[in-house]
């Protein structure tokens, strides 16, 4: 019987609970469209992927770290400055997150500006503490932390992926893996002024405003409760 | 554990902790942070002579840019009087290191006409001609705007600009920046007339009209278009007894 | 007084928190299912960022920079302390509030403590910092920004209470609709884009 166990344990280094936490959160229990958190920076940052993938890795740092300071310290901390406990820690990692973005990524910095900050009202991270790091042990939590920041971060790359191909034609804009896929200069991959197939297309403007990203937002949820009944709205 | 002694104990540890590691990583930190706000704006600056020194502004390297300053970059602080600072002088207006690179546009904006001091960025070209770099600053639609104009050694004719801005909106306002067709359309321009009057650059809703102080405007981008027009006028108001001295 | 004016009005209007910048999204979504809800907690927002957007004014000038009492560049500190300001503005309020009001205290919940960490109210102060306001400008932009956080949530929610009655596909209805009515109201506050009050206040 322990002979099982321990081939079972080799082949997948974690418990199907630890999966579970890890993996649900990337569709049936996704933060961004199911649980309704994390809107805000969702919408504004999604104009390009670079900022995107830069702030889906900080919100995940900060998810998963709070959630295991949290956890650490959750037999520990008063009742009555539970909240303001749980802020500081939370304003304490972002505070980590901007100053190292500063050092080492100033034009992301100066990209993301207000919403580096505005990581701590993410209601992820308050919500995650609440629902899960005062109540259970510190490895899960930060399992739980990861799971729902990789849930919050493919959200944003979706969005952004559509947004900036769609809305100035490139990806990955501000790297050195820059791809400038379709626009109206031999730069690009394929050039509108000189192609015959697509010399009729332009930029999609309204891609490039916050608006589309709630449009984006509202099918990416149509979509998934279409394909997963259970999470369909009855109110 | 729910004494108001074990509460405030609590805080206070956890405070103390967290004032600690961020005070550490803070002033660790804080030169990198400020070499980076410099070089950012060393960046900007090449944009508006990238065609004239061959430089990819988008690729370079931040050691190049450095590099690049050294050799050929000399900067100078100047009043709207047309008078040259020292270093001490740009010092007490409280810039350290007494820079041109040190110079905060936006505060010096806010100030009254006679008061503010200026930067200016003058490139030793391949060819031993003088470019001059000044600065711009203005208001765009959301937020400010800020750029940079390049003029020849005829202190007239542009060789060259860059914009940047804060908010403006993508695909309109912020083609100022990302789309390099429009600083392009600067090269060659004149922000004097014949007589010697200062008219700056005008940036026409409709299209350029006259080839020597109009360019066209961004199109959806009226206000922000106004704002750039705007801008031109007033930063290079400053500058204007500094450059007839230089003629 | 025209530039408080000014400004009160465009970061109530043109500069919409919630609907230009899409600030405060989570309690807003979750709150506007009836007007009565709504308007309770908008003049909650009123009163918070009113408060909260000058004392932090006022915290990063005299205690956070060089030039304040402590003499030392502490601004790395300004996360903890704005977010510190704003959980006990929320906390007073909630305590009026639940003397003033019981109903309004139980039909809100939990949304009431939830105002700190609505993003509008961080993101005022954050904006705050980032425009270089002075205190009597900070004023305004407090004031006009939960004014118009106010407008934005109780027109979704009229909005909503009407859309109970129409037929929306199943998978789209409840959260997805929200979304993309946000979304139009976003784009028709658009149209105010570029306005200045202040070419009403000049005497033209």
């Amino acid at each position: 019987m322990s002979e099982i166990k321990e081939s079972k344990k080799a082949l997948f280094p974690m418990t199907k609970k630890e999966r579970k936490l890890l993996f649900d959160p990337l569709n049936d229990n996704n933060p961004v469209t199911v649980q309704v958190l994390g809107i805000c920076s969702a919408l504004a940052v999604t104009s390009m992927l670079l900022p995107s993938i830069v702030m889906a890795i900080a919100v995940t740092f900060v998810i998963a770290f709070s959630n295991l300071a949290i956890s650490m310290m959750r037999k520990y901390i008063p009742k009555q400055v539970r909240m303001i406990v749980q802020l500081v820690i939370i304003a304490f990692l972002v505070t980590i997150v901007e100053l190292t973005l500063k050092a080492y990524s100033y034009p992301v910095y100066k990209q993301l500006s207000v919403f580096i900050g505005l990581i701590i009202t993410n209601c992820i991270v308050m919500g995650r503490l609440e629902a899960f790091a005062m109540a259970n042990p510190p490895w899960q939590s930060f399992l739980d932390g990861i799971g729902n920041g990789l849930g919050y971060g493919i959200i944003l790359i979706i969005i952004s992926f559509f947004r900036e191909l769609f809305g100035r034609g490139t990806l990955m804009s501000g790297t050195p893996i820059e791809m400038k896929i379709i626009g109206s200069s031999s730069d690009f991959w394929i050039d509108t002024t000189t192609n015959s197939w697509f010399g009729w297309y332009t930029n999609n403007n309204l891609m490039v405003l916050p608006a589309a990203a709630l449009f984006l937002l509202g099918m990416i949820i149509w979509y998934q409760r279409s394909k997963n009944t259970k999470l369909v709205d009855i109110s | 554990m729910n004494s108001s002694k074990y509460i405030i104990g609590f805080t206070a540890l956890l405070t103390a902790f967290v004032a600690l590691v961020l005070s550490l990583m803070y002033t660790g930190l804080k030169e990198k942070h400020k070499q980076n706000e410099l070089l950012f704006e060393k960046r900007a600056m090449l944009g508006a002579i990238q065609d004239r020194a061959k430089l990819n502004v988008s690729d370079i390297k931040d050691a190049d840019i450095i590099d690049f300053f050294n050799k050929n970059i000399e900067q100078v602080v100047v009043d709207t009087k047309g008078n040259i600072l020292t270093p001490e002088d740009v010092e007490k207006h409280g810039y350290k290191g007494g820079k041109a690179e040190n110079v905060d546009m936006k505060k010096e904006m806010k100030k009254a006409f006679e008061n503010r001091i200026l930067p200016v960025y003058i490139y030793n070209d391949k060819n031993g001609e003088k470019i001059y770099i000044l600065k711009l600053f203005g208001k765009g639609l959301w937020d400010e705007i800020s750029g940079f104009l390049a003029l020849g050694p005829d202190i007239n004719t542009v060789v060259g600009a860059s914009f940047d801005h804060k908010g403006e909106t993508p695909g309109m306002g912020a083609e100022m920046k990302d789309n390099p067709k429009f600083p392009a359309q600067f090269k060659g321009k004149k922000i004097y007339d014949e007589s010697g009057k200062l008219v700056s650059i005008n940036v026409r809703k409709g299209g350029a009209v006259d080839p020597e102080h109009d360019v066209d405007a961004i199109s959806g981008a009226t206000l922000t278009s106004n704002g750039i027009t705007d801008m031109l006028k007033s930063s290079l108001e400053n500058y204007n007894n500094y450059l007839k001295k230089l003629k | 007084m025209e530039e408080f004016l000014s400004i009160f009005i465009k970061s109530a209007f043109v500069e919409n928190l919630v609907l230009s910048y899409f600030l405060g999204m989570c309690s807003y979504l979750a709150v506007s299912k009836t007007v009565k809800t709504a308007s309770g907690l908008g003049l909650a927002v009123i009163f918070v960022l009113g408060i909260t957007v000058p004392i932090n004014w006022l915290i990063n000038r005299y205690l956070l920079s060089e030039n304040g009492i402590l003499g030392m560049d502490l601004t790395f500190l300004r996360f903890i302390l704005f977010i510190a300001v704003i959980a006990s503005m929320v906390q007073l309020v909630e305590m009026v509030v639940e003397k003033v009001s019981p109903a309004l205290y139980n039909s809100l919940g939990i949304f009431l403590p939830l105002i700190t960490v609505n993003c509008a109210i961080l993101g005022a102060s954050l904006f705050m910092i980032s425009r270089e306001y002075n205190f009597s400008e900070s004023v305004a932009f407090g004031l006009g920004g939960g004014f118009g956080w106010f407008l934005a949530i109780v027109a979704m929610a009229a909005i909503r209470e009407k859309l109970k009655y129409s037929d929306i596909p199943a998978p789209l209805r409840g959260l997805g609709i929200a979304f993309i009515i946000t979304g139009l109201m976003g784009m028709a506050f658009m149209g105010m884009m570029g306005i200045d009050p202040a070419i009403f206040f000049s005497g033209k």
